[in-house]
Formats: structure tokens, sequence, C-alpha cells
């Protein structure tokens, strides 16, 4: 375990950063030595950790004498916020003996730097979401404020549920306990969720989970039609994937889509982060859940979207029996009239029978006089 | 002769304002929430929302410039007919639709043969309402046209149930079912005769009287000027909130507020246009001078609850100016030319509505905020107030209200050939 030692004297020069340049360590730190992960830690340490002034002094980094060209992107074990802009980083995985031969690999990586900060509250599960879609460097840092003595209050990391060995620096500042972990990303494998804990008997725990970008298919289901084409689009907002591929889904089990190649399915995309399969011809076997799967270089993401093919005659039979109940209508209306007029006498009939009372629906003629005749009693009582 | 010398204000006229009721809802609430269907139609035929719009608006455009033709029709073969054959027509344009592969398509079968259906079907039922009631024709003018209101409310949700169980063919095929219903409101409207019947002649005799018919014109003016600053609070009311600062929610939640202080204003004002003595233009230019008081109000009220205000109290008056507007036609030309009186007053005035809107946007877009769109639309509703004041009888706090039997004496005078094949039966 790491501890920063404010008052030791220690002059690293640390260039890390593009790489045709500045790639050179110069470590002169005392430090002991290093366990063999700590000097892969420190291979990939120049992923864009630009440069590294580390000239600790007795005071706390910021008196550093920062050189022009320096970058310094230090960890935030001197208390300050972790942002790009900030000079004056110290970071402490220089004090490993570096070999000289280290040369930037992956130095054209970008650095992602994230903290959470806890109390002594220990019903607020403090976790922090991280998205990734590149190779990175990350740091990941714990801020704990404890109650009590600062010094007897240990401190682990694990990812899931192994525990982290190293890695892993731990600073106090004034009555602020600092973690401070780093891993270069690189694939799949470095993903996950890494933890830090504070203490023995209540622990305090922070989360940091490390995800690729996640997929938008479609939350509601696509309702179409036997015979009809439909597009099923996924994205996701501002990724570029490195490939796509469809599959459906039936229960569990996912069938790849466009594998020998056909006319029935079609795969395109008019921008990087969006795909869209084409199905035409759409038969009722083609109902179901349709995944699309993103593949980033650090793991793969995946969307659904379900699909829905009724046939023609489902709102054709709603049609056909609301149609029915509009004639029943009509055909009770007209009866009605009929029959409450042939009670009255018929002494009017023959007159008022026009043509154009033909009706389309029913053949009886509208006989309308013996009508008013009867409402006039009626209305004159009003 | 069988004719009736009253209208019987009551009895089957209920039945007949259930049909009017059923049938505003039909065509004016379906007309209403069809927005939930232009976001299917943008992304299914990939075309702007401005193009998709043009179906409503084609849609409506046939039903009111159409609206003398249903008129002339109903003369002629009595109201049913038409309006059953309008109900088909309606139906069998949404059916259309539903098998639509462009927007061409959608706008021949929705606006063209939709949109004529809908002519063939509300201005006769109106029409023959006014003639089955006079003294409670403003009431039961003002049930009828809750329809609107109503419906809006109920079909904006069961349309967007539709689509999403449906998708929207299915749902265009099952707003036509829904549309049969028309034919059903149809065969309620009875035919009735009434005594100035075969005094008033044909439909062409009509169309020439109602033209030199000074008080008839004096209304359509008045009307067509109301009309033309009626509808710009409703296009224009959520964009001038936006811009005064609200939210997209509180704003459409005061829209639905005033469609609830439209509905309680149309059915208070109609029956206070049956309970109180004398001709019913003076309720409609009391009416009317209010909604435009409170129009050119609107851009000195910034504070919330101003504003609140103003929106209620627009609502409920426009609302109220509805059931009355249609109430004093037929006492300017009686019952017997109702149907062509009506459907020429809705031509004219189609014209004012089509221009008011896009004016108040032109202003808006000149200015820079709603202020001189709110304040111009004020001023064409006082404009039309105005005018009705020019109406016969208006200061007359003495004279009856003009029966049909006045009339009839003064279609008499007028000695209008009769024509051949006999009137409608009304």
């Amino acid at each position: 375990m790491w501890t920063w030692e404010p008052g030791r004297h220690q002059t690293k020069v640390l260039y890390l950063g593009s790489e045709d340049s500045r790639s050179r360590l110069n470590i002169s730190a005392p430090f002991t030595s290093l366990p063999v992960q700590e000097e892969m830690m420190t291979e990939y340490s120049n992923l864009s950790l630009e440069s590294h002034n580390l000239s600790v002094t007795a005071a706390p980094i910021t008196s550093l004498p920062v050189e022009e060209e320096m970058m310094t992107k230090a960890a935030p074990i001197t208390s300050l916020p972790v942002q790009e802009e900030m000079k004056t980083k110290a970071v402490p995985i220089i004090s490993l003996p570096v070999q000289e031969e280290m040369t930037t690999k992956y130095s054209n990586l970008t650095l992602e730097s994230h903290s959470i900060s806890m109390t002594e509250r220990p019903n607020m599960p403090a976790e922090k979401n991280i998205t990734l879609e590149r190779p990175s460097n990350v740091e990941l840092t714990c801020q704990f404020t404890p109650s009590g003595n600062l010094n007897a209050v240990n401190v682990t990391w694990k990812k899931g549920d192994k525990l982290l060995e190293d890695n892993y620096l731990v600073n106090a500042t004034g009555s602020i306990l600092y973690t401070q972990y780093r891993v270069a990303v690189i694939n799949s494998k470095q993903m996950g969720s890494y933890s830090c804990f504070f203490g023995e008997k209540k622990q305090q725990r922070g989360t940091f989970n490390l995800k690729v970008p996640e997929i938008n298919g479609k939350n509601k289901p696509l309702i179409t039609y036997v015979g009809d084409t439909v597009v099923l689009i996924c994205k996701c907002q501002d990724c570029l994937p490195l490939n796509w591929t469809w599959y459906s889904g039936n229960g569990s089990v996912q069938v790849p889509i466009g594998v020998p190649v056909n006319d029935k399915y079609v795969i395109s995309g008019k921008h990087a982060n969006e795909t869209r399969l084409k199905i035409t011809q759409l038969s009722e076997d083609d109902q179901g859940t349709y995944w699309c799967h993103a593949i980033f270089e650090l793991g793969e993401s995946e969307g659904h979207v379900e699909l829905v093919v009724l046939s023609y005659l489902v709102p054709l039979k709603a049609f056909c029996a609301i149609a029915a109940e509009v004639v029943l209508l009509v055909a009770i209306i007209l009866l009605f009239e009929m029959y409450t007029q042939k009670k009255k006498k018929p002494s009017d009939d023959g007159k008022e029978i026009e043509q154009g009372e033909q009706l389309k629906l029913d053949d009886s003629n509208g006989i309308e006089n013996s009508g008013p005749r009867h409402r006039k009693n009626e209305s004159v009582g009003q | 002769m069988a004719y009736r010398a009253e209208p019987p204000d009551g009895g089957w006229g209920w039945m007949v304002v259930l049909s009017a009721f059923f049938q505003s809802a039909l065509v004016f609430g379906v007309l209403r929430s069809f927005g939930v269907f232009f976001v299917e139609f943008v992304a299914a035929f990939e075309e702007p929302a401005a193009r998709v719009s043009w179906i409503a608006s084609i849609g409506i455009a046939v039903q009111q410039f159409g609206s003398p033709v249903g008129s002339v029709l109903s003369t002629k073969f009595g109201p049913r007919p038409v309006v059953m054959t309008g109900g088909i027509l309606a139906a069998l344009g949404m059916l259309l639709a539903s098998f639509a592969t462009s927007l061409t398509h959608l706008y021949l079968s929705i606006g063209l043969l939709s949109g004529s259906g809908w002519a063939l079907t509300f201005t006769p039922t109106l029409a023959c309402l006014s003639r089955y009631f006079s003294r409670r024709r403003s009431l039961a003018t003002g049930l009828a046209l809750t329809g609107v209101g109503l419906s809006s409310f109920a079909f904006a949700p069961l349309f967007q149930w539709l689509l999403n169980h449906y998708a929207w063919r299915g749902a265009l095929l099952l707003v036509s079912a829904l549309s049969l219903h028309l034919v059903a409101c149809g065969a309620l409207l009875r035919p009735l005769s009434l005594a100035e019947d075969p005094v008033v002649g044909g439909p062409g005799a009509q169309i020439t009287s109602l033209l030199c018919h000074g008080p008839f014109l004096r209304y359509t003016i008045a009307i067509t000027l109301i009309n033309t600053g009626y509808f710009i609070p409703y296009v224009h009311l959520v964009a001038h909130l936006r811009d005064l600062g609200w939210d997209p929610l509180p704003a459409a939640f005061l829209l639905s507020v005033a469609a609830i202080s439209d509905l309680v204003g149309r059915v208070a004002s109609g029956w206070l246009g049956d309970a109180v003595p004398g001709p019913v233009a003076r309720l409609l230019m009391l009416w009317t001078t209010l909604t435009g008081v409170i129009l050119a109000l609107y851009p000195v009220a910034e504070v919330p609850t101003g504003l609140v205000a103003l929106t209620v109290a627009y609502g409920f008056t426009s609302g109220a100016l509805t059931p009355v507007a249609f109430s004093v036609l037929p006492e300017l030309v009686g019952t017997g030319k109702i149907y062509c009186g009506l459907g020429l007053v809705q031509m004219v005035e189609s014209i004012g509505g089509l221009l008011g809107a896009p004016l108040s946007g032109y202003l808006r877009d000149v200015t820079g905020n709603y202020t001189a769109s709110f304040v111009v639309a004020g001023a064409f509703l006082l404009a039309g107030s105005g005018v009705l004041i020019t109406l016969p009888h208006f200061f007359c706090f003495s004279a009856p209200t003009s029966k049909p039997q006045d009339l009839v004496t003064e279609a008499l005078d007028t000695k209008v050939p009769l024509p051949e094949e006999g009137l409608g039966e009304d």
C-alpha cells in the first residue's frame, strides 16, 4: 500500500504524452521496488497522462515548479478536484522505478478522472456510472471524511468481489482521506465495478461502474401488417461502435440475421451511431424481439426492438362489427318511425311522399304528415 | 295541409339535438384530434409536417366551401338522405385513406372525399335543428355544439390508443367505422314540414332572394369579420405563452381550461339566449364585444394570474357567441330558407377563418410578438359586432321577435314561383 508522504523530496520529471516526443521518464525516486503489476501499470501510465512534474517538497504540490511544456495532470491527492486544466498534479505512480525503455505504447489514449466523496452517512450508497467507449486510462478517486482518527481507517479497493492488491494510493490531507486507483482500460476485461472501502466494521463504500455506452432501441412495440416493409432502428447518443450486428430472439435464443445475405433483410445505417434493419415481405413468423448489438473495443452493448405483425383481418373484423352495429341502429330508428306513424290514423296517407326520401339502407319512405300533427298536440302543453 | 305553423320546440326535436351533438363530435372532433395521426404520417411517408398538415386544411376548406351544396340538396330532398349520404362519403374517405401509399392519396381521400362528406352533414343538421326549435333554439344549438369540445377531449386519447394497437392503417379503418355513425345520426333527422316551406320556393329561388336580402348580407359580413378574429387565440395562445416564458405543459393545460370554459359558455349562452326576450342579435353583439375586448387586453396582461383569468374569460365568451350566432339566422331569414342561408353564411365566413390565422402569423413575424395579432383579432371582432348593430329590430326593446308567421307574410309578398316537384318535405 502506498502512502504519499509530503516532506520527502523527490524529483520526478515525467513527460508523458505524444508518441513523438516527451517520452522520457526520469524517475529518481528512491522508492521501494514495485511488484510486477506496478511495472505493468506504469507501462500504460503514459496513456494520456501528459506531463507530471513531481518535485515534491514539504509543501503541497502546488508549490512545484512547473515547467512550461508540462501539462501536469496530477491525482487529486492534494485535495484538488480532478480537472483537466489543473496544474501540478502529483502522480504518485511516478514514484515507481519505471524502466527507461518503456515507451509510449498507448500514449494517445485519454485520461478519464472520476471521483466520489463520501461522508459518514451509511445509508447513502455512493455510486457513479462511467461510460467508456475507447481504451483509456481511468483514475478513480474516493474522498472520505471520517469522524475519528484518520490513520485508523482501513482503505481497500475491490473489482467486483476480487480484492485489489496494488495500484492504489492513499493520502490524507487535513481531515479528509483520499484514495486513488488507476487502471488502464484496454479491453473488456478491465470493465466492471470498482469499489473503494473505508473502514473495517462500518464500511463506507463508493462504487464506480465502468460500462460501454447504452444502445436505444424502441420501448413500444412496432405494429405492422402482413406484407408490409418495416425499418428497425437502433441508435446511441454519442458513440461510434466498431460494428453492428442484428439478432432475432425467440425466447432466450438469439439467431443472427443477415448471415446468409438475402433480399429479405437489409442492414444499413446513415450515420455511424445508428443502424437500420429493413425487413420486407413481413409475415406472422417475423413477429418477436430483434436485438441490435454494438461492438466496441471495450465490449458489447445491445438494444432491442419488438415487432408485432398483424393480419389485416384484425382491424377488419372490428370494422365489420361496428358497421353492422350502425346498420342495426339505422334500421331500429327507421322501423321505430314507421311503427309510430302506422299507429296514427292513416287519414293523411299518400301525401308528402317524396321521391327524395329513397333511403339507401332502408326502403321505407318517410311518412311525415301524421308526425307533426301528433307532436303539435304535445308541444302545446310545453 | 300537413304543414306546421310553428316549430315543435321539443318532442322529437331533442332527438335532433342528440343527432347534432354526435355529428358535431364526429365531424369537428375528428378534425381537431387528427393531429395525433400527423406524427405517424410524417414518419410513415417521410414528409415534412407542413405538407402533412395540408390534409386537415383541405378537409376543412372542402367542408366549408361545400356547405351551400349541402344546403341546396337538403332544400330539395330534405336533410335525412343528404346527411346519410354525407356520412357514407366521410367513412369511405377514411376507408380509402387506410390503403394510402402516398401523401397525395391522403389529400384526395381524407381531404376531398371525407371533406365533401362532412360538408353534406354539418350544415343541414344545424339548419334542421333550427327548424325544430324556436323558443328554445339557442339552448338546443348550444347543447348540440358542446359535442365539439367534449369529443376533442375524448378522441385525442382514443386515437392514440388506436394508433398504439393497430398502427395508422388499422386506426384509420376504425375511424372510418366511427364515422359511419354519421349515417345513424342522419336517420334521426325526421323531416319536418313548416308553414312557410311552400312559399319560399326551391333552392335556386331561395339563394337569389337571400342575396338580395339586406339584413342577411349584413349578418354575413358581421359573421365573416367575427370568424377572422375568432380562431386566432386557439392557434397562437400556446405560442404566445411560450414567448412569455411559460413551460409547454402549463401552457397546454391552460388551453384545456379554456376548452372547459368554452363548453360552459356554450350551454350558458344557449340558455340565456332563450331566456332573454328580444332579438338574439343583441346577445351576439354582447358576447362578440366582450371577446374582442378580452383579446385586445391580452398583450397587457403579463402576470400569470391575469393571463389565466383572461383565458378563462375568453373561453367563456367565445363559446358563448357560437350558439347565438346560429340562432340569429332563422330570425333574419325564417326557417324556410334556413338551409340555403346557413350554407351561404358558412361558405363566406370560411374566408375569414382561412385568412385570420395566417394574417396573425404574418403580423407576428413582422412585429416579433403577438401583441399586434391579438389586437387585430380583437379589432375584427369589434368590427363584426358593430355591423350587428345595423340588424333590424336591434334597438327595439318593445317589438316582439320575428315569428315564422311574419316571415311567411314577408315571403308571400315576394311572389316566388313554386317549382314543379314540390319542396323537400320539411
